[in-house]
């Protein structure tokens, strides 16, 4: 890559580093995992920056990337037991300057992610991240109708474990 | 109001990553090298090609080409194994571009279509090559037979058939379960999450 694409890439990949976060913390629960697929994101993402034409906003891309590298490529099978322990992915959300029920929802949401399969997990955090479904199906490769149809049944399947 | 809106809010408002990186961290962890499912389906394919063909190094070409003279198979064997190269070469050539079209930038589906298309890639090359072996074996096994007709009895010929075929199909059935197992092992996940992908995209 020539220098400034890549200083070019550092920032604008330092500034969304939270998109990448994120992802990690659906699709692994522990610290070493999350690490561990960061780096393969970061590879990913700088492997196939050269071919980002920017059509698209850097963070659409960034999404598709990140969550093809958790969904395909990454190695280890990320579905996780049941009995998951909250305390796992604690440690990342600092609780000051944050609504005491906001965090227990929070921490509750990612325990119930956790048990999605991973084509779920990422119809729910795209919903979460408030993507517009042309955008989702675009991501997935999967027509609006159906993105529609899967999401409403992921959304489903996560009410049913938040609220049993 | 939908249950999940109030989690989307608290989605929305949860605080950044404690640990964030700088953009030197970054740059240092984009040369680290990766550990794909991508990046191992291209090494193990590129050691099938190697392995498999590196098998030849092991049998005494000479004394095996004597053989073949003898039942008068050198033709065949000749010919057949100059089409085998070439078939080989045309393997080699179509896993390269097929890894060469996989990209993270793709959509999620179109990237495992193309990945589970390398993976077949190497599949084919190998059931061609597991076939290529049965052929030879039965051939040299039927030209044997026609050499000593004569001497042999119709007992002492079926032992043969039976024989050969007994040690063709358990040979070539453990090396094709040993491939489905590193697959299988490999590509679980993904074959998996394929599954999923394609059963939503069936809906309609």
């Amino acid at each position: 890559m020539q220098k400034d694409l890549e200083d070019k890439f550092l920032s604008d990949f330092e500034k969304n580093q939270n998109i990448a976060h994120k992802i990690c913390r659906i699709y692994t629960t522990n610290n070493d995992a999350h690490k561990d697929l960061f780096q393969e994101i970061t590879i990913q993402l700088w492997k196939n920056y050269p071919k980002f034409r920017g059509d698209s906003k850097f963070s659409t891309w960034m999404y598709r990337v990140a969550l093809n590298t958790a969904i395909s490529l990454y190695r280890k099978s990320t579905r996780t037991v049941k009995t998951q322990d909250i305390s796992d992915f604690a440690y990342k959300i600092k609780s000051t300057d944050y609504d005491d029920t906001e965090e227990l929802q929070l921490k509750a949401l990612y325990k119930a992610i956790h048990q999605l399969n991973d084509i779920d997990k990422a119809l729910i955090f795209l919903y979460l991240e408030d993507k517009p479904y042309k955008e989702i199906s675009e991501t997935l490769g999967i027509s609006s109708v159906n993105a529609r149809v899967k999401m409403n049944r992921a959304k489903e399947k996560l009410k049913n474990i938040l609220n049993p | 109001m939908d249950l999940l809106e109030n989690y989307k809010k608290a989605w929305g408002n949860q605080p950044e990553e404690t640990n964030k990186l700088s953009a030197l961290e970054i740059y240092k962890l984009a040369q680290s090298k990766s550990s794909s499912i991508v990046k191992w389906i291209f090494i193990i394919g590129i050691l099938e090609f190697v392995v498999l063909n590196s098998l030849y190094f092991f049998v005494d070409m000479e004394e095996a080409y004597n053989e073949y003279k003898k039942i008068g198979l050198e033709n065949f064997i000749h010919y057949s194994q100059v089409l085998a190269y070439v078939i080989i070469f045309y393997y080699l050539v179509l896993f390269y571009l097929n890894y060469q079209k996989i990209s993270t930038s793709d959509s999620t589906r179109v990237l495992m279509k193309k990945i589970i298309k390398t993976r077949k890639t190497v599949r084919n090359y190998v059931l061609f090559n597991l076939s290529y072996m049965a052929i030879t074996m039965i051939i040299v096994m039927v030209a044997e037979i026609n050499l000593k007709i004569e001497e042999l009895n119709t007992k002492q010929i079926l032992l043969i058939i039976l024989l050969t075929l007994v040690i063709t199909i358990i040979g070539l059935g453990i090396l094709w379960l040993f491939y489905q197992l590193l697959y299988g092992i490999l590509l679980k996940k993904l074959n998996r999450n394929y599954k999923e992908l394609a059963k939503l995209n069936n809906i309609d």
